[in-house]
């Protein structure tokens, strides 16, 4: 009996042994030279796997980055701080990623504005935008179903009271994968250190009467701002006044002039606050 | 020589691993989804099949039996057949990258492969010599080899067909294959 017992350890021992010698010696003849620097950027990386780099999640891009492949700037997750980093592992110049957050570039929140009527079919954006064009009568507006707040993987969307999507700019690493998801292709990324003034609107049409009765906050085209911008920073591109920001001083007289507050300062009134209303009451005050 | 084409044809036709005998269905299912990939598998499983063959026979008949071990047989099989898979793992690893990484979790999964334990067992309960047992093992893992094409290449059709939706996924896959079982049928008169 215990005989059986000892043979039974003892041949399941050396034969064990004799395994792991030849195991470890293949493992050494089939050894894959593996460059140590992905593992080093992969653990620079945030680890997120969002894939806003464009690469298969962080694996990918570790790879892409060790290899030369992809710039180092690439994650806006890890912002600026993650791209230092990569180009200090990989020992080149100019690390400095843009840091770029998401903004809303609509303020059509549901008491502003006026809904074609009532939509009770699937509660998604890219449904109700499908269907009906368009949930209210401005067709360049949110339509409040939340889809950019669904995808959004770090915690920085929210759908508020007013029915619109509020970014909370501490949480948002611009991505960009709300950008990519919203059907209006209203949200939009702006560098977060970025300064001036910016429209908070989307609307296209040229028509002045048409945006004054879908919208009490929307552009009405009446070229208040291009005028009154004293460095003429400003121009009309496709109906909706764009801010060239080499020439914007941030002095705000656009901001003052514009009738319907739609154009407001980045610093202040977008980045300074995460809520909109008590910014436009400061606004009018 | 006749008996060893006998053996080969049975395990690789008749006694199909996958489609007669519905073993070694979770590689079959997982790896099947790119015909690329299925003979991948499907030679890596040769592999790990004939010399896992090779080396638990005589393990068994010269070891096992005259030390009186033989219900040491699952254990010693399976330490076998792992360290096997590891090095096909290491050589995959070295020489085709591609597939190793188009392999994922299912080449550390040979390792628990039914298949190829069942040949293991199967060339001792049948009595099979040395040469007969490679021969055996060699139709059976050709036969696992045969069905993973064969799916892989109805999955690609699949792809655009319209499968109603509460059979998509592995149930249709199972239907298909019930149906390839069906076709094989016709193979069991073949040998006598």
């Amino acid at each position: 009996m215990i005989e059986t017992i000892l043979l039974t350890i003892g041949f399941s021992a050396v034969l064990a042994f004799f395994i792991g010698i030849a195991l470890a010696f293949f493992s050494q003849k089939f050894k894959v030279e593996r460059d140590p620097k992905i593992d080093e950027v992969r653990g620079a990386l945030p680890g997120a796997n969002c894939g806003a780099c464009g690469f298969p999640g962080c694996d990918g891009y570790s790879e892409a980055v060790a290899t030369g492949r992809a710039p180092t700037t690439k994650c806006s997750v890890g912002g600026s701080a993650t791209a230092e980093t990569l180009a200090k592992i990989m020992g080149i110049e100019g690390g400095a990623a843009e840091d770029r957050v998401a903004v809303l570039l609509c303020q059509g929140a549901v008491n502003k504005t006026v809904s074609k009527g009532q939509y009770s079919g699937i509660p998604t954006c890219r449904a109700a935008k499908l269907s009906t064009g368009s949930v209210k009568t401005c067709a360049w507006s949110c339509q409040g179903f939340g889809d950019c707040t669904k995808v959004c993987k770090f915690d920085a969307l929210a759908m508020e009271e007013d029915g619109l999507p509020h970014v909370n700019y501490d949480n948002c690493t611009g991505c960009g994968l709300c950008v990519e998801e919203c059907p209006q292709k209203i949200l939009t990324l702006v560098p977060r250190t970025r300064v001036g003034s910016i429209v908070l609107c989307s609307n296209r049409s040229t028509v002045k009467a048409s945006v004054i009765k879908t919208c009490k906050v929307g552009c009405i085209k009446c070229e208040l701002c291009v005028k009154s911008c004293p460095e003429g920073a400003i121009t009309m591109v496709n109906g909706i006044p764009v801010t060239d920001y080499a020439k914007c001083t941030s002095c705000g007289i656009c901001v003052q002039k514009c009738p319907t507050k739609c154009y407001k300062m980045l610093e202040t009134d977008v980045f300074g606050t995460k809520k909109e209303v008590p910014v436009m009451e400061e606004a009018q005050a | 020589m006749m008996e060893l084409g006998k053996i080969f044809l049975l395990a690789l036709l008749t006694n199909n691993i996958v489609i007669m005998r519905f073993l070694a269905l979770c590689s079959y299912i997982g790896m099947t989804s790119d015909v690329g990939q299925s003979i991948g598998m499907g030679f890596a499983v040769t592999f790990v099949t004939v010399l896992a063959t090779a080396a638990t026979w005589p393990i068994y008949h010269y070891i096992l039996v005259p030390l009186n071990l033989t219900f040491l047989q699952i254990l010693i099989f399976i330490l076998v057949i792992a360290s096997l898979v590891q090095l096909v793992e290491f050589y995959l690893k070295k020489n085709v990258p591609g597939l190793y990484s188009a392999m994922g979790i299912y080449l550390p999964l040979i390792t628990t492969n039914c298949a190829i334990l069942a040949v293991t067992f199967e060339n001792i309960s049948f009595k099979y010599n040395f040469i007969q047992s490679i021969a055996y093992s060699v139709g059976v893992s050709l036969g696992y080899l045969l069905a993973m094409v064969l799916l892989a290449g109805i999955r690609e059709r699949m792809k655009t067909s319209p499968v109603p939706k509460f059979l998509q996924g592995t149930p249709i896959l199972f239907m298909a294959t019930a149906l390839i079982g069906i076709a094989f049928m016709g193979f069991s008169g073949l040998i006598k």
